[in-house]
């Protein structure tokens, strides 16, 4: 009411108003951290610079390519029994490398969880246990263990199974953390002990998600394989690593075009898996998520059918009366087999014969885990004090910003491709469905081509260096961070858009005054999680051979210098941190 | 265990004391005592937030007073702790607003979760309860009316279908207390006529003590002995419902009731209750 009374009726009041209006505050941290976003992207470019990617690069890379292709000719393939043998080997690997962090995790995660934990210190011991792990790449734990045990699998599947404990415990905290405590307060009010009321109370909320997450692992843990055989674990990656070793292009080629298959196959599996034994559509972006999808959606169709069925069944024996006698209740202790326990019990037998066979084939040398207690303290007694042996402080800082160099300009090229290629893929962006599905399809082709592959290729067309190690993860990162700018750009608000249209915007200015502004928090948190990502890939793909410090680091773990190994992986640490907390600070300034 | 058989002519079998709880600084109950006899069925009346379901979570020690005592059968509930809390717990039936049952979990096992005070170790799959509890289990099942659905997972179920699994659940405790947290408060008129029904026979055919939270007032004369009203956590009415009069019935309400509006609003939920109160004197 008072609007109206002090309302400016003539344009004379506009000076008024204009001296009325309050000033527009930012405040001091808002700038300081729109700053660091500037310094960031400044940085970013000269990166690019650094790490060599230009027109020319590109151009003379082109020829290199052309080279190569001649030089590979025809793409051969290991024979039969090599190859099944080493896929077996590589699959019953990983299986088991995930299955044992699995294991390990379900403590972890019960001590992590806010609402499990017996106290403060056991989920900061916990959270701890789970950073560290994470912190540590499975690669160097790989490295340190081949040395340790005799060869074989056993360093493979402690090495991926010590590392994905990180990831795995945290996700099945977080689960835990999200379950609905009535179930659990019901047990415990009939009387349930903690350990049974986080049997029946938790454990069957957490299941589904834990076994999504434990397949979504497993299929990343596959990916990681690769570089895995660098460092002498056996199984296709090491086929692979020894066929470009010995320049043998056209069986090197092959390796990887089977390891793709191999990775698609699997995600494959694992969407199957998770749609049969859970009932959930798998809400990833990948290819065998999407074919999956599909199925179920065919599959439903026919399942309401079959359901109405069954109602109409039941409806039936409800008017024969309850079942009041022993004889029925005696009846009912078996369970009946409908179609659901079959399936169940199929799968889960089929399951177990998985985990029995990846047993036998991986061969396990036992022995090795009673042996290796004695020879644990002499070398963990060499990875510390950390030190930087013959290399010297200059060469290896040198090393650590060549890998910040490749993370920063690979998530910039990245970013520049996912905000284009992402927009297109956003139903609200996209100018029609045809559009929208070619970039989505793009994203999913992009997302199936592991990044240690690529950057194998790439190392072996642009030569050695940093060069190829950005290219590989600006390639990787477009899937990755394409799919979630779409996602982040498809959960804003309509309302604003329609605003926007009803005011006569085109569709250029929607987007630019509508869309974006309420996607760009999410798309900012999703930049940050690449960087993270990325240098940590970084380090890795020095192992093969695409510049940065991991190349020292794989030198310095084969040269048995732990020293330095524990100096590198510092480093990382410190430099993943810094860029954790910036990325903190940024997610709370931009709220 | 020791008996509180003192006084009275039954012996107690919830018994509070100036039972006063805190969260941070509201005050959820203040000063609360009342004396529950074996066998009585009292209803909670009082509007939400009056602390009826606190107050019922501290008879099964799920919340611990701040201050003041809570006997169930003569023992301290909220002084023990792992087996004896456990033991105490078990033989105090709950049921709940929300079901609470574990969606994935099938309808039978969700029954035999009530089982598990007297079963040591952590259980999960029904192969893990022994074919004896199996068997007592469906008997249940049975007695609520759900054999035939004893194998289907729980969230296939109906709203009135679940309160009845967490009713034959509450059964497989053998009780000899039951809670019952708004039981009906989430289902349609049908189901909640189906599930009142089950849980005043159980109740009469087992001489169970019942303390049943309820916003229902002509439920609430019908069947209970005893009436308490709350309001803002504290105990503002307690008294048999026998030979309750008209009149007397508005002022419970005036009581309860915290202003004008909100007798309005319950006047009109008052009509049935009225009624019956008049064909009662």
């Amino acid at each position: 009411m008072t609007v109206v009374a002090t309302r400016p009726g003539t344009t004379h009041d506009v000076e008024d108003v204009a001296r009325r209006a309050p000033r527009r505050r930012i405040s001091p941290e808002r700038i300081a951290a729109a700053s660091t976003l500037v310094v960031l992207g400044v940085l970013a470019s000269a990166a690019v610079v650094r790490t060599d990617i230009s027109i020319p690069n590109m151009i003379a890379s082109w020829s290199n390519a052309e080279h190569f292709f001649q030089r590979v000719g025809t793409v051969r393939f290991p024979d039969p029994v090599t190859l099944l043998q080493q896929t077996a080997l590589t699959v019953g690997l990983v299986l088991l490398g995930t299955l044992l962090a699995a294991v390990l995790s379900v403590p972890v995660a019960y001590l992590a969880a806010a609402n499990t934990s017996p106290g403060r210190g056991w989920i900061a011991a916990a959270r701890f246990v789970s950073v560290l792990t994470r912190a540590v790449p499975d690669v160097v734990l790989a490295m340190v263990f081949v040395l340790m045990f005799t060869i074989g699998t056993l360093p493979g599947i402690l090495a991926i199974g010590i590392h994905s404990v990180g990831m795995i415990s945290k996700l099945f905290a977080d689960a835990i953390e999200q379950i609905d405590e009535g179930p659990r307060a019901a047990v415990r009010a009939a009387g349930g002990s903690r350990a049974q009321q986080f049997t029946a109370g938790v454990l069957p909320q957490v299941l589904p998600s834990w076994v999504a997450t434990v397949l979504h692992r497993n299929d990343i843990n596959l990916r990681g394989s690769v570089i895995l055989g660098y460092v002498g674990i056996v199984g296709l990656g090491r086929e692979m690593s020894f066929a470009f070793k010995s320049l043998d292009y056209s069986l090197g080629i092959g390796y990887a075009i089977v390891i793709f298959v191999l990775c698609v196959l699997m995600e494959v599996v694992s969407s199957t898996v998770r749609a049969a034994m859970l009932g959930v559509a798998p809400a990833g972006g990948g290819l065998g998520a999407r074919a999956l999808r599909a199925r179920q959606r065919r599959r439903d169709q026919r399942g309401a059918r079959d359901h109405q069925g069954a109602r109409d069944q039941r409806g039936a024996r409800d008017q024969r009366g309850r079942a009041d006698q022993d004889g029925s209740i005696d009846a009912a202790l078996r369970r009946p087999w409908t179609r659901t326990r079959v399936r169940n019990t199929v799968w889960g037998w089929l399951a177990v014969a998985v985990v029995v066979g990846s047993v036998l084939v991986c061969d396990i040398a036992w022995g090795d885990l009673a042996t290796v207690w004695a020879k644990i303290p002499p070398v963990a007694a060499q990875f510390w004090p950390p030190g930087f042996g013959s290399y010297g402080a200059p060469v290896m800082l040198d090393a650590v910003f060549d890998t910040v160099a490749i993370a920063l300009a690979a998530t910039l090229l990245a970013l520049v491709l996912s905000i284009v290629i992402g927009s297109f893929a956003a139903r609200n962006v996209a100018p029609g469905a045809g559009v929208r599905g070619g970039a989505r399809l793009l994203l999913v082709v992009v997302r199936g081509v592991p990044e240690t592959i690529l950057a194998v290729v790439l190392i072996v067309i642009t030569g050695l260096g940093a060069q190829a190690g950005t290219l590989a993860l600006a390639f990787g990162g477009i899937g990755l961070l394409g799919k979630l700018v779409a996602d982040s750009l498809e959960e804003v608000a309509r309302g604003p858009e329609r605003a926007l249209t009803a005011a006569g915007a085109t569709r250029l200015q929607r987007y630019a005054g509508a869309t974006v502004p309420q996607g760009f928090r999410a798309m900012l948190g999703h930049t940050f999680y690449l960087l993270d990502t990325n240098i940590r890939a970084a380090t890795i793909l020095g192992i093969v051979g695409g510049g940065g410090v991991g190349y020292y680091l794989l030198n310095a773990a084969q040269g048995s210098n732990y020293a330095t190994v524990t100096a590198i992986v510092l480093m990382i640490l410190v430099t993943v941190l810094v860029v954790e907390g910036i990325a903190m600070w940024m997610r709370r300034v931009f709220r | 265990m020791t008996n509180h058989h003192d006084h009275g002519d039954a012996p107690a079998a919830v018994e509070i004391t100036d039972l006063t709880k805190r969260f941070g600084d509201t005050v959820a109950l203040r000063d609360v005592s009342l004396r529950v006899r074996q066998g009585e069925v009292v209803v909670l009346l009082g509007l939400s937030g009056s602390g009826k379901s606190t107050l019922l979570r501290h008879v099964d020690a799920l919340e611990l007073p701040t201050t003041g005592s809570v006997r169930v059968e003569g023992t301290e509930v909220h002084r023990l702790h792992g087996r004896r809390l456990r033991e105490v717990r078990s033989r105090i039936g709950f049921v709940f607003q929300q079901f609470e049952l574990v969606p994935a979990l099938t309808v039978l096992e969700n029954v035999l979760t009530g089982s598990l005070a007297t079963l040591r170790g952590p259980r999960l799959g029904l192969w893990s309860y022994p074919r004896r509890l199996r068997r007592t289990a469906l008997g249940h099942l049975d007695r609520v009316g759900l054999l035939d659905r004893a194998y289907q997972r729980a969230d296939t179920l109906s709203g009135g279908q679940q309160q009845r699994v967490a009713i034959a659940r509450a059964l497989m405790q053998d009780p000899t207390v039951l809670l019952a947290d708004e039981p009906v408060a989430s289902l349609d008129p049908e189901s909640s006529d189906q599930v009142m029904r089950l849980i005043r026979e159980i109740a009469a055919d087992r001489g169970l003590t019942v303390l049943c939270s309820l916003h229902q007032v002509d439920l609430a004369l019908s069947w209970a002995d005893r009436i308490i009203g709350l309001r803002h956590g504290e105990v503002v009415l307690d008294t048999p419902t026998n030979g309750l009069s008209k009149a007397q019935v508005m002022e419970i309400y005036g009581q309860v009731a915290t202003s004008t509006d909100e007798l309005t609003a319950i006047e009109a939920e008052l009509q049935p209750l009225l009624d019956a109160a008049e064909r009662r004197s």
